[in-house]
């Protein structure tokens, strides 16, 4: 069974991932037609720097879900599984409290771009701004959610071996 | 609260660290708070978190991370580990020890590509290891060549330590590319002939080497008879078009991630890659690329907060005033350095460092990207450093042997341990080891 939790965080995952390729290609595009056709891809370099913030936010929950950021385990390697999840319970707090702070810290900046129709860019290729403002504000939202899901199931017990923690995850919950 | 403020965050951080909250959480937390008692205003700390989130990293100069690391993964899927080590073990044939020679080569290959010098290492722990030891090399030497060489892999661009250095320091992604290379050769070159050397005085190490020069078939061939030279050739022909091609100034960094990027599918479609590997590999990339873009926005918000608080400033007084001779400073830096290679990673470790100790290398007058290439040796070094190097415990977790130790790893690895700070040493004796070619190009 797979939870809806993971399910989102892994569609918005592959969506970006697959992104990343649409990036190389427009970089082929704009270089070859550049050298050769005298016609570079216009607003190559702003989709490309839109397009770095998003991919990352839109990746993160996946990474949060599955254990991949980093961290040291030198303390967490030798201690028992209950302290253990008292560690990885500061972690997901920690982690909501960052995330939830993001989100937070953006809204009024998003509304504000929307409000006075901020853009960039200069002449045939004006980018708004606020779409990848709002990106930012609802995936650090699920960012923060996700961390507290991984607390609650932690808790629970229900912490399985492709989530948070690590491998021994699933018998620090008992 | 003045400066001082840095010191209890600093306090503050490594505690997280330690107790194991994410690296990007802690980085990120401790900054925010540091912000907030340096203004004793929680506002101004949390709009400096919602603007670094969304410009940190909003520069096309920083789409090199996602699009090396596709590159890398898609290579791998595509086996340019074995490739790469097959083939440098064909084109050394009559070398001493020669598997661990093609182990250098290959596993430096690899981990440019791959950009992390902990999964190169793991990947040749399987690799190359095995093989080694089938011809009754001796185990902490092979051990210590797998663990040595993926050190070597990091100054070799495109690795993404030097991708980060140069974003966290201002300076130019391409020149620091450039700037690997001489070192990069160098140590290849001390490395091998370390190899060498070492099998010439005690032939034990690698004892079937007149056998194995005879033996085609070392290295089993499970895939089609050409097919290794084409991946290998091809994965080191890519390592030169970006390369070349940012030394030549004909492409950006950017420009050339994205061809690298292409380039790596095109190599592992030909290679046969299905499309399921190729699936796994743009979803692995993204798990691996976004926790690194992750830590370069939090690493931000804590270079704001020390240059808010004036803990920089501070801390180039504290080293002024101290009286301490430019030898000295590098001497606690270098410290610092292997120290906390022993717990945390390299990429970590430059961005908690980088922002204070840039500054002050340049004040006593090291050239930057020398200063940088002998950071990311002493920092791949600080991996071997025992009693809780990183890189020697991926080797021992990872090699398929139960019997080896851990201590038989870390004797393997302490010579090249030794050697990477011999050639970090001569790196800030001669800068232009460093320098030299990127002055011919930038």
């Amino acid at each position: 069974m797979t939870s809806p939790v993971k399910r989102v965080a892994e569609t918005i995952h592959i969506l970006s991932a697959f992104w990343v390729l649409v990036i190389a290609g427009i970089i082929l595009v704009d270089v070859f037609g550049r050298h050769f056709f005298n016609s570079p891809f216009l607003g190559a370099v702003e989709i490309i720097k839109n397009s770095v913030v998003s991919i990352t936010f839109l990746q993160l929950p996946l990474a949060i879900y599955s254990g991949g950021m980093l961290r040291t385990t030198l303390l967490y390697g030798a201690v028992g599984p209950q302290y253990q999840r008292v560690l990885r319970s500061l972690t997901s707090v920690l982690g909501f409290l960052f995330f939830a702070g993001v989100a937070y810290s953006s809204w009024a900046p998003f509304l504000e771009a929307l409000a006075i129709n901020e853009y960039e860019g200069e002449g045939a290729l004006r980018v708004p701004t606020y779409p990848v403002r709002l990106l930012v504000v609802l995936t650090s939202i699920f960012a923060a959610f996700v961390y507290i899901y991984l607390l609650v199931l932690d808790w629970m017990g229900r912490l399985t071996e492709d989530m948070g923690g690590d491998e021994s995850s699933t018998k620090g919950a008992h | 609260m003045g400066p001082e403020v840095i010191i209890y965050t600093f306090a503050l951080l490594v505690f997280l660290v330690v107790l194991g909250v994410h690296i990007g959480i802690s980085l990120g937390a401790a900054s925010v708070i540091g912000v907030w008692l340096a203004y004793g205003d929680l506002d101004i700390a949390l709009s400096i978190l919602g603007s670094t989130a969304y410009e940190a990293i909003r520069s096309d100069a920083l789409a090199v991370i996602p699009l090396f690391v596709l590159m890398g993964e898609v290579l791998s899927r595509a086996g340019a580990a074995s490739d790469l080590y097959r083939l440098c073990d064909a084109a050394l044939k009559k070398l001493p020890g020669r598997l661990a020679a093609a182990t250098v080569v290959g596993n430096a290959a690899f981990a440019a590509v791959s950009g992390v010098s902990i999964a190169s290492a793991a990947t040749f722990s399987r690799i190359a290891y095995p093989e080694m030891r089938k011809l009754g090399y001796d185990k902490s030497y092979a051990l210590g060549v797998v663990a040595g060489s993926a050190c070597l892999g990091m100054l070799i661009p495109p690795s993404v330590l030097l991708i980060i250095w140069a974003i966290l320091t201002e300076g130019s992604v391409g020149a620091l590319f450039i700037g690997g290379i001489g070192p990069g050769i160098l140590l290849a070159t001390v490395f091998i002939a370390y190899n060498v050397g070492a099998v010439l005085l005690k032939p034990s190490l690698a004892p079937n080497v007149a056998k194995i020069a005879n033996d085609d078939a070392v290295v089993e061939k499970d895939t089609s008879s050409k097919s290794w030279a084409f991946g290998g050739l091809g994965v080191i022909a890519l390592i030169l078009l970006v390369l070349g091609g940012i030394w030549r100034g004909l492409f950006t960094p950017t420009e050339a991630a994205g061809f690298g990027a292409a380039g790596g599918v095109i190599i592992g479609f030909l290679k046969g890659m299905s499309f399921r590997q190729f699936l796994d590999a743009v979803i692995d990339a993204g798990r691996t690329a976004a926790p690194i873009m992750f830590l370069l926005i939090a690493g931000s918000m804590y270079a704001r907060l020390l240059a808010v608080s004036g803990g920089t400033g501070m801390i180039n007084e504290f080293f002024d005033s101290s009286g301490m001779s430019p030898f000295a400073i590098l001497l606690v830096m270098t410290v610092i350095w292997l120290l906390m290679g022993m717990i945390i990673d390299s990429i970590s470790i430059i961005l908690l460092t980088v922002p204070i100790f840039v500054p002050l290398a340049v004040a006593i007058g090291v050239p930057e990207i020398a200063f940088a290439i002998y950071g990311i040796l002493i920092i791949e070094a600080g991996l071997l450093t025992p009693p809780v190097g990183l890189l020697v415990y991926t080797v021992k977790g990872t090699v398929p042997d139960k019997t080896v130790t851990l201590g038989e790893a870390f004797k393997g690895a302490a010579p090249y341990w030794i050697l990477i700070l011999f050639v970090a040493v001569l790196i800030l004796a001669f800068p232009a080891i460093a320098t030299w070619l990127p002055s011919k190009s930038f």
